[in-house]
């Protein structure tokens, strides 16, 4: 088959395909609009909170064009930061904001599309629901041994930590552990799901997630009678909060471009209520 | 006469056989019976209608079928690659080189085979920081790089399998090139070759099956948890096994898992097969040479 | 590996220009072959010299793994990947000969071929699969029937890994108890020994040497292995005081650092881990190639 006659066939197979994802009565956003006639990859990794919003983003955009291709990796903020800055990927997603050194080394921009707590969570079965910071530091450090020292079963704390790269862990060391020490006995998962499921699994467990990613397998701890919830993230009353946010190395191309703005678009709030964050206008 | 002892050990030696049998039926079992509900055009295609999916018209976002064209054309490139370069380097080793250089190189050989996996991923990885601080800036972790890297794992399974293929030739098959007056390589080409051929094409089969089944390697050298068919081979990919290590450790719901398990049965029964085939070829081979 | 006798041409036999040529081009391919093992060294030695060079080294051979503590040591992990590498191999072996014992004299022979099918068939098993079905059936009853630790340990991650490398010592040692002279059983036989006896005062110290070429190629298996501790053994970095302790090993180590890594020491860590590893298995490499071919190996074998 000579080029010319495939390409007219891959063409008229792509119009075909685009009326039919019309057809198919896709909630056809306002900004997705942006990305009729656009083609190209856009790569992004980093961190692992924002991997659920960034899938339904991409499913959109790709139902509608499929000239566009999106690759998602996890990794954690600190891989997110570093593939951005190297040029290893589009846009590097992270769960904390970005340090001076980082911006500075790399000449990165942030984008922060939505607001996200950072709990402490247990197992539903645990009759522990509520401790003091504290008691939580002392936990994480291992100087809490047994879940009877805070009112709970008799049973050992099993205590499970994130990577070294994740942006979850240093919100919550930095603003909830007050970057105290943490016991080299946790478990090391290597994201927020691997954090869910390791907790949902183990009665006896304690970890710390986002709470985006808190549902019925998981109870988040109050903090001394502050409910971990979303709401009081947002009115400051529970204070372990971060931003998501998606950075460039400098100005993004017009398709990065695109796609940024398509997340925090009014149209994408839906999705990103629907896996528990919070929008930022 | 049969002293304690002997009946201690006996019953030690059923004991063992059957532990393993029963750990083995356990793990296949218990894959089996959680895998096989879900065994259906929806594991492999989710919402999206199988046909244009399987053009790759369509993206498709729920199921495995991205992550199973993934591991195909990893396996094809390196095949493509590895296969005749080791089938050369077999042939070399086996019928040219002389004693001291087939020591040194066979003991190179050796060495590749037993590198760990992640070794060889971590070289590759190397090679892209490597490329990017030279030659290639533009370097990125693609297909074609963990393709590379696999076709370096599984090239001692090709060089070793030609070798003992060739070197099993009996006598009498080797005589008949020389008498006739063949040059050595026609000798090689029309006589050994089709000779060995059939050990020869289990060993490719188990390279095959090996660069199936590998997930350190291209866990660090390409291969992603979303990236739909790959495009090209400079394109991140998909990839079963990968999609099954992360599904242990972060499913979001029940159904993801049961994915996992089906996509575990998928991966199993691919590997099987092309064991069970590479195993016949093989014994038909030991057949056939005994019974000359 | 044997020298048989063989009909070849001699080197220095007339070749047309032809035949030169495929003999070059097929010197090239092995030399590829070869080659690349040789850059996979240099390149892995060439990443590990800003190390040594910045005094990093000792760093990285210490004893505690502290990435934000500006601490990179790497031992625990050596520490790690060997322990749990015994462990395994100390399940194992054992298990092995008895597999092998059951095979050779003690089956009934539809039973004997039947057990090695399986475990041939266990080789294909891929290793992430082992590891997928221990996350969902071992894991849960480590954590039940043992009730400490969060399942995610030494000991489960050894169970399974001892489950992987047992294929391999069976069918290493087995082909060599194939190759001694059946006479040697007969007249074991003849002499009135059990079947037990014969398997281990006759045959076994015949095929010793297979023996210990089987429980290095183990070994070597268990710690190049990475998925089985990477999803089983709970990553934590230190030296284990259990059984149920979470570890890591060094081959998860890399696995983990360069999915997750974010600062440069880190990746010195993991190119030391790697070139670590990587000369463990050449050193494991060098002693088979010397036992292969250690004196008086092939006494008791087809035709002496």
């Amino acid at each position: 088959m000579s080029i010319q006659k495939r390409r007219v066939d891959v063409v008229v197979i792509l119009t075909i395909c685009f009326f039919f994802g019309l057809m198919q009565g896709i909630a056809f956003c306002g900004a997705l609009d942006g990305f009729a006639g656009l083609e190209g990859t856009i790569a992004i990794a980093g961190g692992t909170a924002h991997i659920p919003v960034m899938n339904d983003a991409a499913k959109n955009i790709m139902t509608v064009n499929p000239g566009i291709r999106i690759t998602v990796e996890g990794g954690g903020s600190g891989v997110g930061v570093q593939k951005v800055g190297e040029g290893l990927a589009d846009i590097g997603n992270t769960g904390r904001a970005l340090s001076e050194q980082e911006i500075a080394k790399y000449g990165l921009k942030s984008f922060a599309f939505a607001l996200d707590g950072v709990a402490a969570a247990v197992h539903p079965e645990n009759p522990v629901g509520d401790l003091s910071p504290q008691q939580v530091r002392d936990i994480f450090a291992g100087s809490i041994t047994n879940w009877k020292a805070v009112g709970g079963k008799d049973a050992p704390v099993h205590l499970f930590c994130r990577d070294e790269a994740s942006g979850t862990r240093e919100v919550f060391w930095e603003k909830l552990l007050k970057k105290g020490p943490v016991a080299a006995t946790a478990n090391i998962v290597a994201s927020n799901g691997a954090m869910k499921v390791a907790i949902s699994q183990d009665k006896n467990a304690i970890g710390y997630v986002g709470i985006g990613h808190v549902d019925q397998s998981l109870k988040a701890l109050k903090l001394e009678g502050i409910a971990a919830t979303q709401e009081n993230a947002m009115n400051g009353s529970y204070p372990v909060v971060r931003k998501l946010y998606m950075n460039t190395k400098g100005e993004p191309s017009k398709l990065v471009r695109t796609f940024i703005d398509y997340v925090m678009s009014p149209e994408c709030t839906d999705i990103i209520k629907k896996y528990g964050y919070i929008p930022l206008k | 006469m049969k002293t304690a002892t002997d009946l201690l050990l006996t019953a030690y030696a059923w004991f063992c056989a059957i532990a393993v049998f029963l750990a083995t039926s356990l793990l296949l079992g218990f894959l089996l019976k959680r895998g096989m509900g879900v065994i259906h055009p929806r594991l492999f295609f989710g919402d999206t209608p199988w046909f244009p999916a399987l053009l790759g018209t369509k993206p498709v976002f729920e199921g495995i079928w991205p992550a199973l064209v993934g591991t195909l054309a990893l396996v094809l490139v390196s095949s493509v690659m590895a296969i005749p370069l080791g089938i050369a380097s077999g042939i070399y080793l086996s019928e040219y080189a002389s004693a001291r250089v087939r020591s040194m190189l066979g003991f190179a050989v050796d060495v590749l085979s037993g590198t760990p996996s992640i070794v060889m991923g971590l070289f590759g990885f190397t090679m892209i920081l490597f490329l990017r601080k030279t030659a290639l800036p533009q370097a990125r972790p693609s297909l074609f790089l963990a393709a590379g890297c696999i076709t370096l794992l599984i090239l001692p399974y090709v060089i070793r399998t030609t070798q003992t293929a060739l070197e099993a030739i009996p006598e009498h098959i080797r005589l008949l090139g020389p008498s006739l007056g063949l040059t050595h390589w026609h000798h090689v080409r029309h006589v050994l070759l089709p000779s060995a051929s059939r050990g020869i094409l289990s060993g490719a089969i188990l390279a095959i099956g090996r660069a199936s089944e590998d997930t350190a390697v291209i866990m660090l050298t390409g291969v992603v948890a979303r990236a739909g068919l790959p495009a090209s081979l400079w394109d991140k990919f998909e990839a079963l096994p990968f999609r099954i290590y992360t599904l242990a450790a972060e499913h979001r719901s029940v159904q993801e898992l049961d994915q996992g398990f089906g996509m575990a049965l998928v991966l199993l029964l691919m590997t099987g097969s092309l064991f069970a085939v590479a195993s016949f070829l093989q014994r038909s081979l030991e057949k056939r040479w005994k019974t000359t | 590996m044997q020298e048989h006798a063989r009909t070849r041409i001699p080197a220095n036999h007339v070749q047309p220009v032809r035949e030169r040529w495929i003999r070059r081009s097929l010197l090239i391919a092995t030399g590829i072959s070869a080659g690349a093992i040789l850059f996979i060294f240099v390149l892995l030695v060439y990443f590990c010299l800003p190390l040594v060079n910045s005094g990093g080294m000792s760093s990285v051979l210490s004893w505690q793994w502290k990435p934000f503590g500006g601490e990179f040591g790497i031992l625990p992990m050596c520490a790690g990947s060997l322990f749990l590498s015994v462990f395994a191999l100390g399940l194992a072996f054992p298990a092995a000969i008895g597999i092998c014992g059951f095979a050779t004299v003690l089956a009934p022979r539809s039973v004997a071929r039947s057990t090695l099918v399986m475990v041939h068939f266990m080789t294909s098993i891929p290793t992430v699969i082992y590891g997928f079905a221990s996350v969902f059936l071992l894991v849960p009853l480590v954590r039940d029937w043992f009730s400490t630790g969060t399942g995610f340990s030494f000991l489960t991650a050894g169970l399974s890994l001892s489950l992987l490398i047992l294929p391999t010592i069976v069918l290493v040692f087995h082909a060599r108890l194939q190759q001694i002279d059946p006479a040697l059983r007969l007249a074991a036989e003849a002499m009135g020994l059990t079947p037990v006896r014969q398997f281990l005062h006759v045959l076994v110290p015949a095929a010793s040497k297979g023996l210990v070429v089987a429980a290095i190629l183990g070994f070597g298996r268990a710690i190049g292995d990475t998925l089985i501790s990477l999803m089983l053994a709970g990553n934590a970095p230190r030296i284990p005081d259990s059984l149920f302790d979470s570890i890591r090993t060094l081959t998860a180590h890399i696995a983990l650092v360069l999915a997750t890594d974010s600062q440069s020491m880190s990746y010195r860590s993991v190119f030391a881990s790697g070139l670590i590893l990587f000369l463990l298995m050449g050193a494991v490499n060098f002693l088979i190639r010397r036992l292969d071919r250690g004196p008086g190996e092939n006494r008791y074998e087809n035709g002496h």
